[in-house]
């Protein structure tokens, strides 16, 4: 039983830590921590479930979903988050609280409360290895999260956009004064983090159910990942996300299902009391 | 004297209209006005299709004429299945609205939350499908529940799991909410009271739950020969395929918050539903011919609406207080309206599986259910059951 909690763990992990991902993507860059990045991957399930209904095929269903949400976090950034440049942090909390209930709201107001599902990325049965059961799509998502992973920390890293990443983060003005341009590459991360928060219920969605309440706990789950592993390291997003699954399923499995609910709680207030910047996070210092 | 009475007579007449207003609110000469309510948003809102069920049955009546001339006047308000946006709303319908009876909640939540104001109001209530045991018990004189409470769903659950043969190995899966606790405790007591036995396994699943691996494999080890759920639709869908994905293949139960259709619709292999069954409260599938008559008014006035069981549910107290109301007469008062609810037997809504019926101390109205499943492609009723288990 332990062997396959681990890895039905590390399933869950995985969307944890990809929904985590994309948060800590834009967190980096604008340091917004944005409260409806769980309703952005419920849009992108949906804008899929919408495609396939109008008998696209699910292949461009999926590239339909990464283009919708690019715009949309595109938007979002130019109409809602721009306007709003210069204000206390907590306004654009708010901002992002508040879209996350429009996104909710016009979801239930096109398709109802009703659940609905997606049908399987993939045919394969379960297989059995040593009385452990593997799930394609399990496998799937572990291995999208450890690729995505790998693309952002070879950008974030070696590239020029990572250098523009750390440019803006350090200094939005300095980074002006060298000629970034900041609004757009600010658009432009937005945008990818949609595109993340895209990429994930494309994997996650045809594994679960689709209603517009279905961001919310996993957006629960994606910030103890991010205060686990510390905020604002991709690594950490990652690493605390697969350890928030593993340690949920196990603590469902030998303590008591009730305490499924309550370990993400209990991770984020150890976390917060016994190390603040998270395993992978720096301890802020500032020069006096 | 002549002046006096020609002063008087019409005072006193005003009065009295006047009186008569107060005493009745929401009652003219040609309408009654019924305040309703339930969750038409939030993450509850596909259960606020019973409501949009009760209003087509009030409109339906209207369009053959009302009663005794009077036609319903209806007043929608939304909870979300809040129940701070529940009071606020219910606050509305009496104050401001002045409503002369309430019918709906559909979140038991909301409904308890209400409950000690609209005992104390004296408003004639009929609850909609919201069915936790705490709302008929302890009774309120003026509250009626007209679908079989969780006690009855779970007991009935529990009966027909333990009435297959072999050893009464029953597992429970329940959500920790008041509805699943309301659920889960009655089922627990009847394993034990009636049948002797402890749950093999008692474990619980949350609604936004996205995985129930450790349920699974909980309920694997403890090799039940029956899983009764206390669970919302979308954890069932979960569990079932979960259950599915690691080869737990122990028949299950779901409660009457699940639509079997949609459930099958969601599962990715249609076999895995031969060994579902679900406590359903109506009188026949929502899609068989039997039902005919209830679809067509739901879809008449609510066009573009998807149906499902819960469009349907609510129609069933609808038409008991359709019959209370007639009942009470031409000049029908809140108190009237209460007896004549009070004296209802054995009333046959044609819509839930068996007669209602209420009396002064008895104010959970449905009896009984019957469980449905699959068989092959069709939907059939398995088990019929006139009373639940006590």
């Amino acid at each position: 039983m332990a062997a396959q909690l681990v890895l039905s763990g590390i399933g869950q992990g995985s969307i944890y830590a990809l929904v985590a991902l994309g948060m800590t993507i834009l967190f980096r860059v604008t340091t917004i921590v944005n409260f409806a990045h769980g309703e952005l991957f419920m849009a992108g399930a949906f804008v899929i479930y919408a495609l396939l209904r109008w008998g696209v095929p699910y292949p461009l269903a999926m590239l339909g979903a990464i283009v919708f949400l690019f715009a949309l976090g595109n938007a979002v950034e130019r109409g809602l988050m721009r306007p709003l440049a210069g204000a206390p942090h907590i306004s654009l909390a708010m901002m992002t609280v508040a879209l996350s209930y429009l996104l909710r709201g016009a979801v239930r107001f096109v398709w109802g409360g009703n659940v609905r599902s997606l049908p399987p990325l993939f045919s394969f049965a379960p297989v059995e290895v040593s009385g452990v059961i593997i799930d394609a799509e399990d496998l799937v998502i572990i291995l999208s999260a450890a690729a995505l992973l790998a693309v952002f920390f070879v950008l974030m890293r070696y590239s020029q956009l990572g250098k523009y990443a750390q440019a803006v983060t350090d200094s939005a003005r300095g980074a002006a004064l060298v000629g970034i341009n900041v609004p757009a590459f600010h658009c432009l991360m937005w945008g990818v983090a949609a595109v993340v928060a895209a990429v994930a219920s494309i994997l996650v969605a045809p594994e679960t159910m689709l209603y517009p309440d279905m961001g919310a706990r996993v957006l629960l789950r994606a910030f103890a990942a991010m205060t686990l592993g510390g905020f604002g390291s991709l690594a950490g997003a990652v690493v605390g996300g697969l350890l928030m699954g593993v340690i949920e399923q196990l603590a469902g499995g030998y303590v008591s299902t009730a305490m499924i609910d309550i370990a993400s709680y209990i991770v984020i207030i150890a976390v917060l009391l016994l190390r603040p910047a998270g395993l992978f996070g720096r301890p802020e210092v500032v020069r006096v | 004297m002549r002046k006096f009475l020609l002063f008087a007579v019409p005072m006193v007449w005003l009065f009295a209209a006047f009186a008569a207003q107060a005493a009745e609110p929401g009652l003219t000469k040609n309408s009654i006005k019924i305040g309703i309510f339930g969750p038409l948003s939030g993450p509850a809102s596909s259960f606020g299709e019973a409501e949009l069920g009760i209003a087509a049955v009030y409109k339906d009546l209207n369009a053959h004429g009302g009663i005794y001339g009077r036609k319903i006047d209806i007043v929608m308000e939304d909870t979300a299945c809040n129940p701070a946006k529940g009071i606020a709303a219910v606050k509305k319908l009496l104050s401001l609205d002045k409503v002369f009876m309430l019918h709906g909640g559909s979140c038991s939540d909301v409904v308890m939350a209400l409950k000690p104001g609209i005992a104390k109001s004296g408003v004639p209530y009929m609850v909609a499908t919201a069915a936790s045991t705490s709302i008929s018990k302890p009774l309120a004189a003026n509250i009626f529940q007209n679908v079989p409470t969780t006690e009855a769903m779970a007991r009935t659950e529990v009966d027909f799991a333990a009435s297959k043969p072999g050893p009464k190995r029953v597992a429970l899966v329940s959500q920790s909410d008041e509805w699943g606790k309301s659920g889960h405790d009655p089922a627990v007591d009847e394993l034990k009271s009636k049948y002797h036995v402890t749950p093999v396994a008692d474990v619980t699943f949350e609604r936004g739950s996205i995985d129930a691996t450790p349920q699974v494999l909980q309920l694997k080890a403890a090799k039940p020969s029956f899983i009764v759920t206390v669970l919302y639709p979308a954890p069932f869908a979960i569990f079932l395929r979960d259950a599915a994905k690691y080869g737990l293949t122990t028949p299950v139960i779901g409660s009457q918050a699940i639509s079997i259709e949609d459930t099958a619709h969601q599962l990715r292999n249609p076999a895995e539903m031969n060994r579902v069954y679900v406590f359903y409260p109506m009188a026949a599938p929502i899609e068989s011919k039997r039902m005919a008559k209830w679809r067509g008014i739901f879809e008449k006035y609510n066009p573009g609406v998807r149906l499902e069981t819960s469009s349907l549910l609510g129609m069933g107290g609808a038409e008991a207080l359709i019959a209370a109301l007639r009942k009470a007469g031409p000049e029908p008062t809140r108190a009237k309206v209460i007896a004549a609810l009070n004296g209802l037997h054995r009333f046959n809504t044609g819509v839930m599986a068996n007669p209602v019926g209420f009396s002064p101390t008895d104010h959970a109205g449905a009896h009984g259910g019957a469980m449905i499943a699959y068989v092959g492609k069709k939907l059939v009723v398995i088990r019929h059951y006139a009373e639940a288990p006590k």
